[in-house]
């Protein structure tokens, strides 16, 4: 599996604080990756890093095997790269149309749009991707959806756009129990497309199920990183729960 | 070894899964496009319109225009409403004027952002206009009237932008400023329109047609544009998707600085037109005067009744002007049925309130 997105020697402090420490990793293309690690691990500063909203001290990013100068949010629009934030993807009062094709709208010479035709893209889109039952029209306003079916609609949303590396930010928290079944699902579809996912959770058992590797933050740095088939939900725990410590002692007992 | 082997026993409930839930959704979606008939089509939208504004405001305006007829038809001359004086003199001048300035407010409120220099920029821009008008000649007086406008509302969103001082603020001082301005412009006596109101310019901005002026035909112009814009240009979504969640908007790489300016150069050329129709219909605009500044609340009034949030993100174009219109006739109303003038006042804010309240509970519902 070649490598879609490297990061190497990744560092960012703030203040005294470092937060992120000489972290390396690749995403592989059609790859689902979990990012886990209990709070403050530098979960989230790395989806910040990664996805240009916030700039690292030093590192290098290689995309397809390029590197990549800076990187920022023009930059990761063009690569592709999608984020999903827990609650701040979409508009509530503008419709699921409006929404899916916010900032990318289908529209004639003189910018205006074919409203027709992006509804019924959407109905379309909304038929083959979202599997989550309830919603009634392309003209619903967002506002009136369900966690689980926001959360859906943005997923759809990067779909639709042929993003190629879609960072999902602790996506099944609000989602009840069917939704994150449908959205997990999902998720292990997308690799047929091609599309590389990194999922940043608390729920290992979530991140088990359809993670192809996992990657654990400790304190800043990155304690483990492991493909599926090497490694088990109890080791993943004691990493998340007690570090390094938690690995070497788990290994100890099991061999 | 063992784990690939659970994944290949996995793989097929998944499938199944997704296949059940692809039948329910198809299924759903059929339904939908099963019921495509007129009523069931219109049921469709009415829903969708209601908790946006418009239709429970067009309802109240329509109940308010039936009972005005009535009372105007059983008494003609005790609620003289549908004497063709009142109806071109009075409602056909102030409606227009107070829906475009509703408009011009409502675009930058859905926007996220006020002006409350709004007076102070009429006062200003008339004076241009006025002075331009009489010095060189009515087209280029036309252009200069709505560039001031423009040139104010941009210097004001700058202020706001870049400074990120809240715009209540930065625009409650800048209209002391633009007030000003219009002073050391003309002096302390009013600029007025002479020699250069003549056929053309009253005929394009104040002519009488028996039931109705002018003002009305620029009104429908002006609130089709808006409407094209505001609803179905690309630009118009990202108005309401920078108002509506600001985050959301710039994790999709739109902008959020050059919006809200555009916002605020549509508002300034708005505000720059009205004063070219109010400088028109009262012939002479008074610098540093009074007389403007209660524009600036009625047109937020405008668009809060006409169903726009004060946190931005949402409005209509139909809902603002059915806002200004409501305002404008329980204001006429109140005269025809010779409340002093101090009640006039009071009820036109009371009815702002109602609306607000009206509003906020839509907001709730739609949700």
């Amino acid at each position: 599996m070649s490598a879609l997105f490297a990061l190497k020697g990744v560092t960012k402090k703030y203040g005294p604080n470092t937060v992120l420490n000489d972290v390396s990793f690749e995403i592989g293309k059609g790859e689902v990756v979990g990012l886990l690690g209990d709070n403050g691990a530098g979960k989230s500063t790395l989806v910040k890093i990664m996805s240009g909203v916030v700039q690292a001290d030093q590192g290098d990013f290689t995309w397809d095997d390029a590197p990549v100068e800076k990187m920022n949010r023009d930059i990761t629009e063009r690569l592709g790269v999608e984020t999903i934030f827990q609650d701040s993807a979409l508009v509530p009062f503008m419709t699921i149309t409006r929404n899916i094709f916010m900032g990318r709208e289908i529209t004639n010479k003189l910018g205006f749009m074919k409203m027709k035709e992006m509804d019924s893209i959407t109905a379309e889109v909304l038929d083959s991707v979202v599997t989550i039952e309830g919603i009634k029209s392309p003209k619903q306003l967002v506002a009136s959806l369900s966690g689980g079916q926001a959360q859906a609609v943005a997923i759809a949303r990067a779909v639709h756009f042929k993003r190629s590396l879609l960072i999902l930010d602790e996506p099944t928290s609000a989602l009840a129990v069917r939704a994150t079944e449908a959205l997990l699902n999902y998720l292990t579809h997308l690799k047929s497309d091609g599309v590389s996912s990194v999922l940043v959770t608390h729920n290992l058992h979530h991140a088990y199920q359809v993670c192809d590797r996992h990657i654990v933050m400790n304190h800043g740095r990155k304690i483990l990183d492991v493909r599926r088939e090497d490694t088990t939900v109890e080791e993943l725990t004691a990493a998340v729960v007690e570090g390094a410590e938690g690995i070497r002692r788990y290994r100890e007992g099991r061999f | 070894m063992s784990d690939r082997k659970s994944t290949d026993v996995d793989s097929p409930v998944l499938e199944v899964t997704l296949a059940t839930e692809a039948i329910t959704t198809q299924r759903r979606m059929s339904d939908a496009q099963a019921s495509t008939g007129f009523g069931a089509r219109l049921r469709h939208d009415l829903q969708f319109i209601r908790g946006r504004g418009a239709l429970e405001i067009s309802v109240v305006l329509v109940v308010l225009l039936t009972g005005y007829i009535t009372a105007s038809l059983i008494s003609p001359t005790g609620f003289a409403f549908l004497n063709p004086n009142n109806l071109s003199g009075v409602i056909s001048q102030a409606v227009p004027v107070l829906a475009i300035l509703g408009l011009a407010a409502g675009i930058l409120m859905i926007a996220g952002e006020f002006d409350l220099s709004l007076g102070a920029n009429i006062t200003l821009s008339a004076i241009v206009f006025i002075k331009t008008a009489e010095s060189v000649n009515l087209w280029v007086a036309i252009l200069a009237g709505i560039l001031c406008g423009v040139v104010v509302a941009l210097v004001n969103g700058a202020i706001v932008v870049y400074t990120r001082i809240p715009s209540f603020i930065a625009t409650l001082g800048m209209s002391f400023f633009w007030m000003g301005a219009g002073i050391f412009i003309n002096g302390t006596t009013p600029a007025t329109l002479t020699t250069s109101r003549d056929e053309t310019m009253v005929f394009l901005f104040a002519q009488d047609f028996g039931f109705f002026r002018s003002q009305l035909i620029w009104l429908i112009i002006i609130g089709v544009l808006a409407w094209l814009f505001l609803h179905r240009h690309r630009r118009g979504n990202h108005l309401f998707a920078v108002g509506g969640n600001p985050a959301a908007a710039e994790a999709i790489s739109i902008n959020p600085k050059r919006v809200k300016l555009m916002a605020f150069a549509i508002f300034g050329g708005l505000v720059g037109f009205a004063s070219i129709l109010i400088a028109v219909r009262t012939s002479s605009m008074q610098p540093g005067g009074s007389a403007t500044e209660d524009f600036t609340l009625f047109a937020i009034a405008a668009a809060v009744v006409g169903g726009t949030s004060l946190w931005g993100g949402r409005g209509t174009v139909l809902g603002i002007i059915v806002g200004a219109a409501l305002i404008e006739l329980i204001r006429n109303g109140l005269l025809l049925a010779k409340a002093p003038g101090f009640y006039i006042t009071l009820f036109v804010g009371v009815t702002i309130v109602i609306a607000a309240i009206f509003n906020k509970l839509m907001e709730g519902k739609a949700r």
